[in-house]
């Protein structure tokens, strides 16, 4: 009875705010004088309502499966490791380098080599910000933030040197060897790669419901305090979630240069980038596996979809971004408490702040 | 005329009834104590006179005059002041900024003998003399200009009621004031309270210490389980009265303990020569040294802040020592974290309940194998076993008496008390050789009280050696085989725990054997 | 103009918009409201600036529209963080996030790949030359030659730490920072304190960005904060909210960014790198503050802050 309720409350945590962005996304469409309910619809249609479009949008999940588990699990544990889009597109390249660079491999141990690739150069990436939280209490956040500043630099400045690719008319790597691509499947969108991020969400399942790890992160983001009187070993902990978030995120980059890039650009990552679709969709999904499920797929159709809009209406694909600020902005409020009190809480809000009323 | 007077005053959360038809009234003048166990709805009472919170229904009048406050500022404008047991003051600021907070005097440019030009900048030179002479005026011993976070307690007890009678209050409400006290402190600050009533000022005074209300006060006003139960002249009652009164029942707060001769057992831990820090570089803890033999009970006493807290950080492996060893049996665990401490066989319940020792929004279940959820019994292979972990969790519920409503819910529904024996539970069930135990009952209710008293002596017979930190003297002095007393972070003294007195302990804690 | 001479005048160039948003920033931060968003009203500084100087064809007109927006993005973040009481962290990038995408639709819609407005603004005329300063050497790098938003930043440090340390808002602020019980048990309106606080860092930053976009070059291009809100929250961490220590973190990186760019002229084809050199330094100089901060403390662990 209360876990129903409880359940309820979350879907219509979820749902109030993407209703509600749907909604301020379309008056926005609106605003510049194009129809929002065509809009809307021809992103659906093309994205789910068509197996060719489902298939893409699968496709199109996966990285993200994969980037909002990786948020999921340090924002469970109260750690913002904001490094996730770094940690992607340092793993994407490296994995890129030893697609082009190494010849001669059979695919699967080529492919083998650049997944493995993108996820020690992750972990590697996510370990500078581990340490130092877990040693030296260095504020992850900032530190991560700026590393993806470094990240850009670097690979920026990579691609525009050694690695260039001359024959290229932009800046932009060597194509990986055809050894090292993930195929599609059967002419489809889909590769193994799809498949691959779902055996990472099978796994991510069992971590955060059932392990011994999945508790321990939760106590530590509930209370590090108690955590650590409890023999949790918090500093070590960080650093082991650290790493599984840097190698998450390190497949996520290799997967998406693998199976649909093919070869490193600067906008590689997209805007707003793999790491920041991914912190939205470990939101949507409040942090839970099947949540973030749920989220990817809807998130990919809403990009995938947007891909569309630009041949049907005069609206720029770059709608989906400003929804997706939105969504953000409304996820980060909790609008229903245990009774739906939505109301009462605005309400509440409305009283001088002065009378504090103790929750006793 | 009463200064205030209630009627049927009733403060409702939800089913919960904090204050059930409150009837009273407080003479003006007098000093009136409102006595009552934790819990019993005091502080919800004091909360709705100073307009903290509203109440369900009832009406309260202030000098005959019937009020409604939106806010304590409301109440302060009525004349109602109180000095709360958590200071209500800023650390970082001096002691002048504190009291004129939200009355702060600005700068004023005179143009001409008419026209003055306020300014937004503060006038400290000037804030800071008003309230040296107000200092002066009421007899404190205080400097205007310290800051705050550098005076002492008793001190910093003194800004607050400053704060209060700058703001001319004639009612003020003192929300167990003497908890963190010394005696001494204590001592002064019932000299204040006769101060202030010959200067006209009522007195409302909420304690649970009998000693108090005898000395000071004029009138007694007895509250259990959120009702009025007794109101008497303090001069027509006795301690042993008021006592019954609170509880309703005799209470014999002495637990039955029979005395056994450890001499001949093993030393199951030792503590030598322990020294640290806090952040200021200064020493909290210094040169602590003790043994604890098998069966036996060492009693911590002091008041607080004088490095329990610390000392029990230390051997609970939450923060390190600079100096010194600890030894269960003959291995040597200095310094080691809480995980390694706990499967070498220590057991520890933490000073504070929800930071260290449970996690609110964890379940039950989930705070039950806190610290032994990597044992075999619950995890295997890094995946936890569900069905094992209820098993445990529900026997453990059963066998330590914990009430709970929802066994799937979150540990925040528990009463302290009940929350307390997860704690309990937890550390005593998983057989440890020595268990650190510090404030075992604070704001526990009594059945608990007993129930955990019980079993801690129950581990003693069975030769576990136990480290009982604990301000409550009594407590203290009711199960301990020995006791030692702390004072600015040094062991100052040692008695045996059959022949100890309280006034003896007393002055140890006062730091009074030093000199 | 001589190296030195060159490094000192693009350290108070690209310190100003740093000060200007580290000083708007520490009055919410030390009113307890740690705002992440201060890098997307930064953008949105830059962003509206620029579209509103092209609407309007005025600078100054321009520039206070973009504070005025920047203002509603702090009222939509107090709005949600301390009315709503929502995750301060999660609302500050939904608001960063939101800027970058909003001004990248607008561009996109007006077919733009950036705003360029210096036909209606001429930079150089913007940057005022103080007399007699001008000719002293040295000193007429750092004090001479630069805009008046930049001149109003370094002002600005003073008059932040005054109205900090001796006005009534000044202290409210810290003391809901501190002890927000304290603050209501005296009637001190909490909830409005922080969101003032809020708003001046909102319209700091407005400014900030107007400097960054359209009083130094005339153009606004996507993304182009590039982490300067990230890296004013950096100094403020540093200088622990203390308007000059906090100012003086936001010039050091200034400084460094300014050697970067410097000396990446003798770099060759390395240059590129030095780009790098501001975010490292970023996190060494976070490193070692928190490194000596943890050295003293002997408590293991962590506490939820």
């Amino acid at each position: 009875m209360k876990k129903n309720n409880t359940l309820l409350k979350n879907i219509f945590n979820v749902l109030f705010p993407v209703i509600s962005a749907l909604i301020l996304g379309g008056i926005i469409i609106a605003a510049i004088g194009e129809n929002p309910f065509l809009t809307y619809s021809v992103m659906i249609k093309k994205s789910l309502f068509s197996l060719d479009g489902l298939l893409k949008t699968l496709h199109f999940a996966a990285p993200l499966i994969l980037t909002g588990l990786a948020i999921a699990i340090t924002f469970k544990a109260n750690i913002f490791n904001m490094g996730v889009e770094g940690q992607a597109v340092l793993g994407a390249f490296f994995a890129g380098v030893v697609g082009f660079t190494v010849k001669g491999l059979p695919p699967v141990l080529h492919i083998t080599l650049c997944v493995l690739t993108g996820i020690v150069v992750g972990m590697l990436f996510a370990l500078i910000p581990a340490l130092l939280k877990a040693y030296f209490n260095v504020n992850e956040m900032v530190v991560t933030l700026m590393l993806n500043y470094v990240v850009v630099e670097i690979v920026k400045f990579l691609s525009q040197g050694v690695f260039k690719d001359p024959a290229s008319g932009y800046v932009s790597t060597y194509p990986i060897a055809e050894s090292a691509m993930f195929k599609k499947i059967f002419g489809s969108n889909l590769t193994v790669f799809f498949f691959i991020a779902l055996i990472v969400f099978g796994i991510m399942y069992i971590v955060f419901n059932k392990s011994k790890l999945g508790y321990e992160v939760k106590a530590i983001g509930k209370n590090p305090e108690f955590s650590e009187a409890t023999g949790m070993n918090v500093s070590k902990k960080i650093i082991i979630i650290m790493l599984i978030s840097g190698a998450i995120s390190g497949l996520a980059g290799a997967g998406f240069l693998m199976s649909e890039k093919y070869r490193f650009t600067l906008d590689f990552s997209g805007s707003p980038g793999l790491g920041w679709d991914g912190m939205l969709i470990a939101l949507l999904g409040s942090h839970n596996p099947v949540g973030i499920l749920v989220a990817a797929v809807f998130y990919a159709a809403l990009k995938t979809g947007s891909d569309y809009i630009g041949v049907f209406t005069n609206v720029p694909k770059d709608i989906v971004g400003v929804i997706q600020g939105i969504l953000i902005l409304l996820l980060s409020v909790k609008f229903f408490n245990e009774k739906f009190y939505l109301f009462e809480k605005v309400k509440l809000l409305w009283k001088k702040s002065s009378s504090t009323d103790f929750n006793k | 005329m009463y200064a205030i007077e209630a009627v049927n005053l009733t403060k409702k959360y939800g089913d919960f009834v904090a204050n059930d038809n409150i009837n009273l009234t407080i003479g003006k003048g007098e000093i009136t104590a409102i006595v009552g166990e934790n819990g019993a709805g005091k502080t919800t009472l004091m909360n709705m006179f100073f307009g903290l919170q509203r109440p369900t229904s009832g009406e309260l009048l202030v000098n005959g005059k019937k009020v409604s406050f939106g806010s304590s500022l409301d109440a302060i404008n009525c004349g109602l002041g109180m000095v709360h047991q958590h200071f209500k003051l800023v650390p970082s600021l001096t002691v002048f900024e504190n009291i004129l907070l939200g009355v702060e005097k600005n700068k004023k440019i005179n143009i001409s003998q008419k026209i003055k030009l306020k300014t937004p900048i503060i006038n400290k030179n000037f804030e800071k003399k008003e309230v040296q002479k107000i200092i002066e005026d009421y007899k404190f011993e205080l400097k205007a200009d310290d800051i705050v976070e550098n005076i002492s307690i008793g001190a910093k007890q003194r800004v607050e009621i400053l704060k209060m009678l700058y703001r001319n209050v004639d009612i003020l409400i003192f929300d167990e004031p003497t908890a963190v006290l010394t005696p001494q402190e204590v001592d002064e600050l019932l000299l204040s309270f006769k101060e202030l009533k010959n200067q006209g000022k009522t007195i409302i005074l909420i304690t649970h210490k009998l000693r108090e209300v005898m000395e000071v006060s004029d009138k007694v006003i007895v509250i259990k389980r959120g009702k009025v139960v007794g109101s008497k002249a303090t001069k027509d009652t006795s301690s042993a009265e008021i006592a019954k009164m609170m509880v309703g029942r005799e209470v014999i707060l002495n637990v039955s303990k029979e005395d056994k001769d450890v001499s001949g057992n093993k030393v199951a831990y030792s503590v030598s020569k322990l020294s640290t820090r806090d952040n200021f570089g200064k020493k909290v803890i210094e040169d602590i040294s003790f043994e604890i033999k098998e069966g036996e009970i060492l009693g911590v006493a002091g008041v607080e802040g004088n490095g329990q807290s610390e000392l029990v950080r230390v051997l609970s492996g939450l923060m390190e020592s600079t100096e010194g060893s600890v030894r269960l049996y003959d291995k040597d665990i200095t310094n080691k974290w809480p995980s390694s401490l706990r499967s070498a066989g220590i057991g520890i319940v933490p000073e504070d309940r929800y930071a260290q020792g449970l996690c609110k929004d964890m379940t039950i279940f989930e705070n039950i194998i806190a610290g032994y959820h990597g044992n075999k019994k619950v995890c295997r292979n890094g995946i936890l076993l569900k069905n094992e972990i209820e098993n445990t969790s529900n026997k453990l519920i059963e066998k330590y008496d914990i009430r709970v409503a929802e066994k799937n819910g979150n540990v925040s529904q528990l009463s302290g008390g009940n929350a307390q024996k997860i704690i309990v539970a937890r550390e005593f069930d998983s057989d440890p050789k020595v268990l650190i135990v510090s404030q075992p009952t604070r704001g526990v209710d009594i059945g608990s009280i007993e129930f955990i008293h019980n079993k801690i002596l129950e581990l003693r017979s069975e030769n576990k050696a136990i480290l009982l930190v604990s301000s409550e003297l009594s407590e203290i002095m009711n199960l301990s085989d020995r006791i030692i007393v702390m004072y600015k972070g040094r062991i100052v003294g040692e008695v045996e725990g059959r022949k100890a007195d309280s006034t003896e302990i007393g002055l140890l804690m006062a730091g009074l054997s030093l000199e | 103009m001589s190296l030195l001479n060159n490094i000192l005048y693009d350290m108070i160039y690209h310190s100003a918009p740093l000060i200007l948003a580290v000083l708007g920033g520490l009055f919410a931060h030390k009113a307890n409201v740690l705002n992440i968003g201060l890098e997307g009203m930064m953008l949105m500084g830059a962003f509206s600036s620029t579209l509103f100087v092209l609407i309007t064809g005025n600078l100054w007109l321009g520039i206070l529209i973009s504070v005025l927006c920047t203002l509603v993005l702090g009222l939509i973040f107090s709005f949600f963080g301390i009315t709503m009481k929502s995750n301060f962290i999660i609302t500050g990038f939904g608001i960063n996030i939101f800027v970058a995408a909003l001004s990248s639709f607008v561009l996109k819609y007006m077919e733009m790949a950036n705003i360029n407005v210096s036909s209606i603004v001429n930079t150089a005329g913007l940057k005022i030359s103080i007399p007699v300063i001008k000719d002293i050497p040295i000193l007429n790098s750092l004090l001479s030659g630069h805009t008046a938003i930049t001149y109003l930043s370094i002002i600005l440090i003073a008059v932040v730490t005054v109205i900090m340390y001796n006005t009534k808002f000044g202290v409210y602020v810290r003391v809901v920072g501190e002890n927000e019980e304290a603050a209501r048990s005296v009637g001190i309106n909490s909830a409005a304190i922080k969101y003032i606080a809020v708003l001046i860092g909102a319209a700091l930053c407005g400014l900030a960005g107007a400097n960054l976009a359209v009083e130094r070059m005339a153009l606004f291009t996507n993304n182009m904060t590039a982490g300067r809100g990230f890296i004013a929250i950096a100094a403020i961490y540093c200088g622990q909210a203390k308007p000059i220590k906090s100012a003086m973190y936001a010039i050091l990186f200034g400084l460094a960014k300014s050697l970067a760019i410097n000396l990446a002229l003798f770099a060759g084809p390395a240059s590129g790198l030095f780009e790098i050199v501001p975010y490292l330094m970023i996190v060494i100089v976070l490193f070692a503050v928190s490194a000596i901060e943890k050295r003293r403390t002997n408590i293991r662990g962590f506490k939820l802050e």
